[in-house]
């Protein structure tokens, strides 16, 4: 089988500080993170706050700070592992063989510089031979590939005369025109209103579509990866619980997590029915052993004690949990 | 059910000076009521006026122009002393519950703070009626002795719905309420607000951008663009049978969590214009893929399309034009 273009190996990352005791403490936010990706495919990371899923896009960029570090595993991209490289080298590759599309847009951009010089930048950053000129040029393809009207003239904007919409499609356009051959976008859409949202999901799509690029999405929105993803991994306690194609682990989720996610969706949820409300997520300083979803799972039994196995539900489908494929079909 | 709406605004106004000699034109000529007991559900992108209503209505705000009819008396005009009396019956649950309260008071001092304000009863008394609330929003007794930085989101959300509805209130503005919560934590709160609902019988104002959250917990929709109802009518039929074009896109827009529902997409171009400088006409006319010239001339009137209770303001759909095709 050809090398996945990103292969994530058991990635553990910690924050490790100290108290006010001068006593060292280590919050275990990423417990062994796997999973794979080929170009020209969209991967849907999705979770509760604090499951990882930021942590694990920084941990693969190379952009986490201090107290935070990658302690074991590897991330593999196009075969070389991230981890293991010198900062420079991952410095190199970060910005043009692989790019990140963050949340905010409007806080992402730099304000004392016109979007065009931005591009520019971000091109003679990798390429100093590269002329002003045909950087320009590249700039202004860019604007017009991602949607911007007039994109002779918008390279001439400053960021805060952009709306939300506009100023996503930029981070979009400087995080594609290096022709990476992964990208992460962290909630690309959140907080831009739905009509807005569609416009850029299908950007999206169509541009790491054409390019074969390989994509992660990170979100909360189970909308955005119902129909805009391939494979989706669901996150909890920074593991991956579940992962396989979107049609099977929306179709016939397996672990009690993944169900529970699914059935709170406006589209599953049923008004009237008492339910428990979701507990808190584990302690990231004091992880039990086995099962992290233990505590809040209505199905835990005794072997729930020891670490689940992964159990192939399908093809691709992968579940975290001693019991996927023998819970009950409706039991949620 | 009592036939008096407990709110009712007749064509609401509301302007704002921005810099210099510009105005903007947050809510232009609103009107709309809820019943005892009915969840309207208000829905519209940013920039439509949807938080400025719900202001507005509860006279956080002063309207420009227009009637507010609160249980059947006008307080549009009313002084801010005399609405501070009038807000025990009328409250609102706003979107981002960590700024909404006060980080130096512990949940059980919170949530009796409009029983100080406005009840009038006994420390004995409050203390009851706090953990009676608590309770009510299911929130464990263990946790009204903590400050909010030790509650999660849910948790400080449902401390906001408790104060809310201390002071037992006729009317309640949501604004966004689940917006900031988890999937599976907006999952228990929007449970609670439909048990609330049902045992109060308050009228509830539900402003929301998610139309899947919408549809769970609305009576009935009105939808928002650009400071004007562009169409309002039942749940059902605003989901079933959208008849304005902004709402056929917006329905369309929507991603439902479920792979096998096939979207029929109308992607609209562009943005919601600046209140600052309206277009004349229809608000919509710049994005609206059936818009014509007459569109633009004349602010098209809400006026009542085929159903129960269900109004849509396009002059297209007289002449059974205003299907935007697949």
């Amino acid at each position: 089988m050809a090398t996945p273009l990103l292969d994530v190996r058991d990635l553990h990352t910690h924050f490790i500080a100290r108290n006010l005791d001068n006593e060292i403490r280590t919050a275990r936010a990423l417990n062994g993170v796997s999973f794979s990706l080929d170009g020209g495919k969209i991967l849907g990371l999705v979770g509760e706050t604090g499951a990882g899923k930021s942590l694990t896009a920084l941990s693969v960029m190379g952009l986490l700070r201090p107290p935070a570090r990658v302690v074991a595993g590897q991330v593999l991209f196009e075969g070389r592992d991230l981890i293991a490289m010198p900062p420079e080298e991952v410095n190199r590759l970060r910005g043009a063989r692989m790019a990140m599309v963050v949340q905010s847009p409007k806080s992402s951009l730099d304000p004392l510089s016109r979007i065009g010089e931005q591009l520019v930048r971000v091109q003679r950053a990798h390429d100093p031979a590269l002329g002003q000129a045909e950087a320009t040029a590249r700039a202004v393809a860019m604007l017009e590939a991602v949607g911007i009207p007039d994109p002779q003239r918008r390279a001439r904007a400053w960021p805060h005369e952009l709306s939300g919409g506009m100023a996503q499609r930029v981070l979009i356009a400087l995080a594609l025109v290096n022709q990476p051959r992964l990208l992460i976008a962290d909630e690309p859409t959140t907080g831009l209103d739905v009509t807005v949202q569609a416009q850029i999901l299908d950007l999206f799509r169509e541009l790491v579509l054409a390019n074969g690029i390989g994509a992660i999405i990170i979100t909360h929105d189970l909308g955005v990866v119902a129909h805009y993803c391939d494979d989706v991994a669901v996150m909890f306690a920074g593991t991956i619980i579940e992962h396989g194609p979107v049609a099977a682990v929306f179709g016939q989720p397996a672990h009690p997590y993944t169900r529970a996610l699914i059935a709170s969706t406006p589209e599953r949820l049923v008004i009237g029915r008492t339910r428990t409300t979701g507990a808190p997520p584990p302690n990231l300083y004091a992880l039990p052993t086995g099962c992290l979803y233990r505590d809040r799972c209505p199905h835990a039994a005794p072997d729930c004690a020891e670490p689940p196995p992964g159990r192939a539900m399908g093809a691709g489908h992968i579940a975290h949990c001693h019991f996927a494929g023998r819970l009950a079909e409706h039991a949620a | 059910m009592s036939s008096q709406p407990t709110l009712v605004t007749e064509n609401l106004v509301k302007h704002f000076r921005a810099g210099g000699n510009a105005t903007v034109h947050a809510v232009n000529g609103v009107s709309f009521s809820i019943s005892p007991g009915e969840t309207l559900g208000m829905v519209g992108e940013s920039g439509s006026g949807k938080s400025t209503i719900g202001r507005t209505v509860l006279r956080l705000l002063s309207p420009t122009a227009g009637r507010i009819l609160f249980q059947g008396r006008d307080i549009s005009t009313l002084p801010e002393r005399q609405c501070r009396s009038l807000r025990a019956e009328m409250q609102m649950v706003f979107q981002d519950p960590w700024s909404a309260l006060n980080p130096r008071l512990r949940a059980r001092a919170l949530i009796e703070e409009p029983l100080l304000l406005h009840s009038g009863l006994g420390r004995a008394e409050r203390r009851d009626k706090v953990e009676a609330l608590a309770a009510r929003v299911r929130l464990g007794s263990a946790l009204l002795e903590r400050f909010p930085s030790e509650l999660s989101g849910g948790q400080l959300q449902r401390v906001c719905i408790a104060r809310a509805i201390a002071t037992e209130p006729k009317l309640i503005v949501l604004d966004e309420p689940t917006s900031s919560l988890d999937l599976s934590v907006r999952a228990g709160i929007l449970e609670l607000l439909h048990e609330l609902k049902q045992e109060t019988g308050a009228a509830m104002l539900f402003i929301s951008h998610d139309l899947g959250t919408l549809r769970l917990i609305s009576d009935r929709i009105v939808v928002l663009y650009l400071g004007s109802v562009v169409e309002s009518g039942p749940t059902r039929a605003i989901f079933e049978r959208p008849e304005h074009p902004y709402t056929q896109a917006l329905m369309s827009a929507h991603l439902p969590a479920d792979p096998t529902v096939a979207l029929s997409r109308h992607v609209l171009k562009g943005e919601i214009p600046s209140p600052i400088n309206l277009p004349p006409g229809c608000g919509f006319a710049s994005r609206c893929p059936l818009a014509i010239e007459r569109c633009r001339a004349a602010m098209p009137p809400l006026a009542p399309v085929p159903g129960d209770n269900h109004h849509a303001a396009c002059i297209r759909i007289a002449e059974g034009a205003n299907r935007i095709p697949a």
